[in-house]
């Protein structure tokens, strides 16, 4: 995603001083392990308690309020189905949500290698890819509302 | 697009520059026996492969992105303004706090979120630094209402059908 940590890269200037990196790593790893536990959470929640069946989420406010899909919808209904290990029942769902995963667990992983070593950001996307991910992202908001193609995209 | 592990051009002499400190797999020492009985081979010399530099050592970008000089994928960072020490790294943008929200709040906030995190990588390519912060607090912005708005709509929403005023007739989130 937006950065990659390659270690071993810091320049010599760049690097705090050894006392700050200590005292600075336990605390800031606290937060891409708190955001972890949070996903595993809300996850096992998802896993337990069926989305599939009606009543026990919110109807998604933006289908709630206009009759169309929008590019979350599905994605609780996806996520307990990965969690039951159903990947087809999952892209079902939300394909969206299943391929943007994996980007999501590599973002993370990242996240928390910078936050153990106090190593900076170095990469920086360009700003094309973004640009492009949103321009998908309108795409598939788009496409999921075109009723031929709701047998793929629609949940 | 040039991967920081790629072979690097083995005879591009110019760019293992002066600086750099280790050569871990070329330059045998002079004191060498050459064990197999030849003189050094001058089709090898000193095998920088592995040694020139594969993060940089460019002297020319010293806060910036120094593995990717020859990338055009890839800006240099813009040179450290005053008061950003030795080259701020490179601000937050987000994007991953904005593909979520796209993914799970169902609310066109995720999508304004994506368009900032692209603001703020490419003001920052383009040397603005002080545009690519503002983009980078107003993408924080929004991924902070985004998550608070989803934590009132769901907290609402428990409240309400524990109340029995949602009658559960419905889930497609």
């Amino acid at each position: 995603m937006t950065a990659t940590v390659q270690p071993g890269s810091g320049a010599p200037s760049a690097c705090p001083s050894p006392a700050a990196r200590v005292r600075s790593g336990a605390a800031r790893v606290a937060a891409p392990v708190g955001v972890a536990l949070v996903a595993v959470t809300g996850a096992a929640l998802l896993g337990a308690v069926n989305p599939h069946q009606p009543g026990h989420y919110p109807t998604c406010p933006f289908l709630w309020l206009t009759g169309l899909y929008c590019p979350g919808c599905g994605s609780l209904r996806a996520v307990h189905d990965l969690v039951h290990l159903d990947l087809a029942g999952a892209w079902s769902m939300n394909p969206f949500l299943v391929l943007v995963l994996p980007a999501l667990l590599a973002a993370w992983v990242a996240w928390l290698r910078r936050a153990a070593t106090g190593a900076a950001r170095r990469r920086v996307l360009p700003a094309w890819t973004i640009w492009t991910i949103l321009a998908l992202v309108l795409a598939y908001w788009v496409a999921r509302n075109v009723p031929a193609l709701a047998p793929w995209l629609a949940p | 697009m040039s991967q920081p592990n790629d072979p690097q051009e083995p005879f591009s002499l110019d760019k293992s520059g002066p600086a750099e400190p280790a050569q871990p797999y070329g330059a045998t020492p002079p004191s060498d026996p050459a064990p197999y009985g030849s003189t050094p081979d001058p089709t090898y010399p000193s095998a920088p492969a592995y040694g020139s530099a594969p993060y940089g050592a460019d002297p020319a970008t010293p806060g910036g992105v120094p593995g990717y000089p020859a990338a055009p994928g890839y800006p240099t960072a813009p040179p450290p303004g005053p008061g950003y020490g030795y080259g701020s790294p490179p601000p937050q943008n987000y994007l991953v706090w904005a593909i979520l929200s796209t993914v799970l709040c169902c609310l066109p906030l995720g999508v304004a979120s994506i368009v900032f995190a692209a603001q703020v990588n490419g003001k920052w390519a383009a040397g603005d630094v002080q545009g690519a912060q503002e983009s980078a607090r107003k993408a924080k912005t929004f991924a902070i209402w985004s998550a608070a708005v989803t934590l009132v709509l769901g907290l609402g929403y428990a409240a309400l059908m524990i109340a029995g005023v949602i009658a559960s007739d419905s889930s497609s989130m």
